[in-house]
């Protein structure tokens, strides 16, 4: 009985003990946090941050070649086994893309003549860098990734990131050679965006659990689902003309817009590398560079 | 559970969730590794190094992840106190409700950093979203099976194992 009471004393001591400890720790987070929260509109997040994140870099990126090679090793083992199917798969295909050629080639030339317009349009993406993720955060509502690139390959805070499928998100803290992105499906991120077939204007936001919405379309609007989405280039942080995603479901609320919501087109749970384009003239324009994580 | 140890763990943990999380197979392993590294430490019943241990696994995921310092560390380090407590007061065992235990965590773990955001950056709060569940299963699935194979009496099997093959 002694000895039970004895053990009762000794971990209320403990737990005491680890409730200062807690309070303390719990304390310094919120003067952390406050001490943050009026800058979060500053241009590439903080300067710890991002020291951090270069001095994180080597280990990072030995890591992901690490993870990377194991990744190989095992799709090698698969693809051997799969190897047979493929070839007739391939065979398959290679027969239909022969018959689509005779196509594409009539259409080639007027292609050509659009795109010669195009390549004089400012806004259009260039790309600056192609970088390895190292790591997809997704926690409560904030998605963000960090990427194998930064200020050493000309990455700058505001550069918008893409993969061939489709906008990515932007890049929001720089360090010497990695650099943290946030994610569109991001609770904070939102990109002017464009319905291409009736190329009405509208806000798409993501909804941090993986899917995107697009705000502002009038109830007038013919958008059904399967209408692609593509970015507007009206925001001074995306380019034009980068798709999105398509068109999910179409509901009307009780508001005076529609509730659209977005498929995104890139893959973002898949996403190995992506392409770092150059940030729009008007994001580096900005006094005090880009804006912060809430476009 | 000493510093050294302490700190070992939480590399370990920070490797993993490198490893896994550069690899395109990210998606089927989304396990929390430094959460895991928590638990572990503050299923030894210290509650001072449990919060130490569950700030410092939410300082290196604030530092590398998030876009405010500090609101994993204040999420884990109450956590860490959370099970602390609940290894020492509650008397409840078994790999399953290890599991269960941080599958829990492992949300209250995304509320807490869905409220901070709400707070201080008027972010939506998103918590039982498919990614956050099927998070919380693979973290809880993953300390049930630390805690299985811990437990487990490798020893006496070994020996059995031997002991068949003699004969």
């Amino acid at each position: 009985m002694r000895t039970t009471s004895s053990r009762t004393e000794v971990i209320g001591g403990r737990s005491r003990r680890g409730g200062a400890v807690l309070a303390a720790v719990l304390a310094v987070c919120v003067l952390l946090l406050s001490a943050q929260a009026p800058a979060r509109n500053r241009a590439s997040g903080t300067v710890l941050q991002s020291w951090i994140l270069s001095a994180a870099a080597p280990l990072l990126s030995a890591l992901s070649w690490i993870s990377r090679g194991v990744t190989s090793a095992a799709d090698s083992v698969s693809e051997v086994f799969s190897a047979r199917k493929d070839n007739v798969a391939l065979r398959t295909t290679l027969a239909s893309r022969e018959e689509e050629l005779f196509r594409l080639r009539a259409e080639l030339a007027q292609r050509q003549r659009e795109e010669t317009l195009a390549a004089s349009a400012p806004s259009l993406p260039s790309v600056t860098v192609m970088a390895p993720v190292l790591l997809l955060e997704r926690r409560s509502g904030f998605q963000s990734v960090l990427i194998g690139a930064g200020s050493t390959r000309g990455v700058v805070a505001g550069s918008p990131i893409a993969v061939p499928e489709g906008l990515v998100g932007r890049v929001v803290t720089v360090g010497r050679t990695v650099s943290r992105a946030q994610l569109l499906l991001d609770g904070l991120a939102a990109a002017g965006a464009r319905i291409v077939r009736t190329g009405e204007l509208g806000v798409v936001r993501g909804d941090g659990s993986g899917a995107m919405r697009l705000n502002n379309i009038p109830r007038t609007s013919t958008v059904k689902a399967g209408d692609a989405i593509e970015s507007a280039g009206i925001d001074g942080i995306y380019p034009r003309g980068v798709p999105i995603g398509q068109v999910d479901a179409v509901s009307r609320g009780s508001s005076l817009f529609l509730e659209v919501r977005v498929k995104p087109s890139a893959p973002f749970s898949r996403l190995a590398d992506v392409l770092v384009l150059a940030p729009s003239p008007a994001a580096i324009e900005t006094p005090g560079g880009p804006r912060g994580e809430r476009p | 559970m000493t510093v050294g140890r302490i700190a070992l763990l939480l590399a370990a943990a920070t490797a993993l969730e490198f490893l896994v999380g550069s690899s395109r197979y990210r998606a089927a392993l989304p396990v929390d590794w430094l959460l895991v590294a928590t638990a572990v430490v503050a299923r030894s019943g210290d509650f001072t190094r449990a919060v130490l241990a569950g700030a410092a696994a939410g300082f290196i995921e604030d530092a590398l992840s998030q876009q405010m310092f500090g609101m994993n560390a204040f999420a884990k380090a109450a956590i860490g106190y959370g099970l602390a407590i609940i290894s020492v007061r509650i008397v409840f065992g078994g790999a399953l409700a290890v599991g269960a235990a941080l599958a829990a965590a492992s949300l209250a773990n995304d509320l807490i950093v869905g409220v901070l955001g709400f707070l201080l950056l008027q972010a939506p709060i998103v918590v039982a979203s498919p990614d956050a569940l099927w998070r919380a299963g693979a973290t809880g699935l993953t300390l049930a099976l630390l805690y299985s194979a811990e437990k487990f009496p490798w020893r006496e099997w070994w020996q059995k194992r031997r002991l068949r093959r003699l004969r």
